[in-house]
């Protein structure tokens, strides 16, 4: 998943609650080998090295499919698992190395999910395509593994997968658990947010950017150009229900750009929004 | 004076016994709640020190002397 | 996309979210920012019994974080005074009958009972702010000012503090200090030490007004023992230079045989002193050494606290303070916590009960009973509990006793068959709130 995964637990025994990190491992684990697009073996692989022809995909599969499908029609098209072969040209490493416009415009020919057949459960697309599941990945594993605790039931347990939590119940011991948000400087909190029960994502550009001629490029590209959104916030927290819906949130925020305040303020949910 | 000095001699004894006590940062969760903090009651120290320094001659220790009121 | 298609998104979305996931709906979420502001305010009263000192007061402590551990503190108390308080003079089996510090009215006291001047109804405000922020990664700085205000009393004050980790933040050092600038405005100006008090409207023997300085100085160390428990010990210096001496307290005179207090006619005319009373007189300088320690101890949820401190000055006075508090948690938002307390006290070198016609006139003397030999125990309880929002509420209950003793070759004559030490017994009752 790209980053530091943590469990915190308020269990009574020692036992418990290593007997609950277990739990939570191994099914991040299973989520990053099923679907990480850097291992050769698994759906993901073979979805990749299709070459035009179909593939039968497992229920769990599907339903991440379908929720992508989702939010490609929510985000008019902005939000595309299918973008994923963009980042062959873009790498937002803080320095200033932007592609040319034939590069983009070359690669913007195996991005669209609109080229892809997807009729559940068979997949097809054209070779030379790419489907990348980070944008959901982690989100969904934080639910995952919140669904697993919730059943097992009695310690409130606070979920971090990078910066994506879940708490599954108000901690006993004090008040709220809290989440401290980035600023513009890694590892620097600009905002410390009280989180009783619930889900908090953010989506944000602290690391991973562009600058080059004073004009800062944030990695969220837009599928149907090829490059970044523009006047994208530097950071969209979002706190919601679930992991997933925040995190989708934060990201059509995103996607929005100049008008993400506008967009989020319609939905409903408690957001922070900063340029 | 030799009260002075010998109370000063306390507290140095005290001090060089610390240096190699005490908890590994991930060991902290008691010492972190609120009433493990050396002040609990911010008001209620206050109040007492206020008090104690009005009916009696002697003031202060945790913090400063109290004081700055016309009561004793 | 208009208003109400944006809306419907996170309603598609959540029912996208559900089929995803399957399973139950979890709880909706509780999420905020952190409030910037913290709050602590309270209610108390302070009574004395035998219609002594009364204190109503109101306190509130404000306090703004920001980034970084950075915080600015506001803090404002106003107490409201009433009742009386003794005036040094002793117990006689006649009526007494005394001027008032103002110079402008008498009051009589009964025969056997102990001389209360109750002048007193004061309200008084003080105000404090200051200012925290780290320096570096391991230490910070604390600055501050205070300033009170009450009718015949000023006080503006600064304050600075150092404080340092080591060792993985298991030790740290501290240092601070504080400088007072306080002056009084006795009510009839302040009286000549060890002159008379003088007939109704006679005001010969006043003066202006007063000042006085205080330098404090505090350096400590905190040592975390074990997971279980952290340990404090200071070492504080305090000098006070200038008006130390109570300008409303006098001396009874009295008779080197009987101890009586000796008699006085007025003035004709005029109402005044019915027997011999001097104001009291103190040095002018006063310095003052204590080391405090404290430890705070966790056990399974309950926690202790107990603390010792010994002072000492060059009035002679010597103190001991023994303070003890055990909090024992009922639940996850409740909790009960006994305190009990013990002070002593010896008496200053110029404390004495009365001053002897036979003897010459010292030149520092006061019978303030807060200069004299006692012992003073404290028992209370708190009970705290988290409200329906998640503040916190609290209320303690206390009593405070005050018992003195003169050395016997302080007695004279016919004192001896009084009780003539002032003892104190006081109830302290406060409610608190921190949201």
């Amino acid at each position: 998943m790209g980053s530091p995964c943590e469990l915190i637990c308020e269990a009574r025994k020692r036992a418990d609650a290593l007997e609950l990190s277990a739990l939570v491992a191994a099914e991040a684990w299973r989520i990053e080998d099923k679907f990480s697009r850097y291992l050769d073996d698994n759906i993901v692989a073979r979805i990749n090295s299709a070459a035009g022809r179909p593939v039968d995909v497992d229920e769990e599969t599907a339903a991440l499919l379908d929720f992508a499908v989702t939010l490609y029609d929510l985000s008019e098209r902005r939000f595309d698992i299918t973008s994923g072969v963009l980042r062959r040209i873009w790498r937002f490493d803080g320095g200033d190395q932007v592609p040319s416009r034939q590069s983009v415009e070359d690669m913007l020919s195996l991005v669209g999910w609109h080229r892809v057949d997807w009729r559940r459960p068979e997949l097809q697309m054209p070779g030379g395509m790419e489907i990348d599941l980070g944008g959901i990945g982690k989100e969904y594993a934080v639910d995952r593994c919140a669904a697993l605790l919730r059943e097992q039931g009695g310690s409130p347990c606070l979920i971090n997968f990078g910066g994506d939590l879940v708490a599954t119940e108000p901690p006993l011991r004090r008040r709220r658990w809290k989440a401290a948000v980035e600023g513009d400087e890694p590892d620097v909190p600009n905002r410390i947010i009280d989180l009783k029960i619930g889900a908090l994502a953010t989506s944000g550009d602290a690391r991973r950017f562009l600058l080059k001629d004073g004009v800062r490029y944030s990695h969220i590209l837009d599928p149907r150009t090829g490059w970044p959104v523009p006047d994208a916030p530097r950071s969209i927290t979002i706190a919601a229900d679930t992991c997933v819906q925040a995190g989708m949130i934060s990201t059509l925020g995103m996607l929005k750009g100049a008008q993400a305040e506008n967009f989020l303020s319609t939905q409903g949910v408690v957001f922070w929004c900063r340029r | 004076m030799k009260r002075t000095v010998g109370i000063a001699a306390v507290t140095t004894l005290l001090c060089a016994g610390c240096s190699s006590m005490g908890v590994e940062p991930w060991e902290r969760d008691i010492l972190a709640k609120d009433e493990m903090q050396l002040t609990t009651d911010e008001i209620e120290a206050a109040t007492d020190d206020h008090i104690y320094f009005s009916k009696e001659a002697s003031s202060g220790g945790r913090g400063f002397g109290g004081g700055g009121c016309g009561c004793n | 996309m208009t208003r109400s298609d944006n809306r419907s998104i996170s309603v598609t979305l959540a029912a996208a979210t559900c089929s995803l996931l399957g399973g139950g709906i979890p709880a909706p979420v509780d999420a905020q920012e952190e409030p910037a502001w913290d709050f602590n305010t309270s209610l108390l009263y302070y009574g004395e019994d035998d219609d002594r000192v009364k204190d109503y007061s109101v306190s509130a402590i404000a306090r703004r974080m920001f980034v970084d551990d950075r915080f600015l503190t506001i803090g404002l108390t106003v107490d409201v005074l009433t009742g009386a308080t003794p005036n040094g003079a002793i117990k006689q089996d006649v009526p007494q009958t005394f001027t008032r510090p103002s110079g402008d009215g008498a009051y009589t006291v009964a025969a056997g009972e102990l001389p209360l001047d109750d002048t007193f109804k004061d309200t008084r405000a003080a105000f404090t702010v200051s200012w925290q922020q780290p320096v570096g990664e391991t230490s910070l700085i604390n600055i501050g000012a205070s300033a009170s205000r009450e009718y015949d009393y000023t006080h503006i004050g600064l304050n600075a503090k150092f404080a340092r980790d080591f060792n993985r933040r298991n030790t740290t050092l501290s240092a601070g200090i504080a400088l007072s600038m306080d002056s009084l405005d006795p009510v009839g100006g302040a009286p000549t030490p060890l002159t008379p008090m003088l007939d109704v409207g006679d005001k010969s023997n006043r003066r202006g007004d007063e000042d006085k300085d205080v330098l404090d100085i505090v350096v400590g160390v905190t040592q975390v023992v074990s997971r279980n428990l952290i340990v404090q010990a200071n070492y504080s210096y305090s000098n006070s230079d200038g008006y130390l001496t109570d300008p409303y307290k006098v001396l009874s005179l009295v008779d080197s045989t009987t101890g009586d207090t000796l008699p006085r006619v007025p003035a004709p005319g005029a109402e005044g002193p019915s027997h011999q009373f001097l104001f009291e007189n103190r040095p002018d300088d006063r310095t003052k050494h204590s080391i405090y320690g404290q430890a705070k101890y966790y056990m399974n949820g309950k926690v202790l606290d107990a603390s010792y401190r010994f002072m000492t000055d060059d009035w002679e006075i010597d103190s001991h303070t023994v303070d003890l508090r055990y909090r024992i948690p009922f639940g996850a938002d409740r909790y009960f916590e006994p305190h009990l307390r013990f002070y002593t006290q010896t008496e200053a070198e110029f404390y004495m009960l009365s001053i002897s016609d036979s003897q010459p006139l010292p030149s520092f003397a006061s019978a303030d009973y807060r200069l004299g030999d006692f012992d003073a125990i404290t028992l209370g309880i708190k009970y705290g509990w988290k409200t329906r929002n998640d503040n916190e509420m609290s209320v303690r209950v206390e009593g405070y006793r005050q018992t003195g003793s003169i050395p016997g070759n302080q007695i004279i004559g016919n004192q001896a068959t009084r009780d003539n030490y002032p003892d104190l017994n006081a109830i302290i009752v406060q409610l608190g709130y921190r949201f």
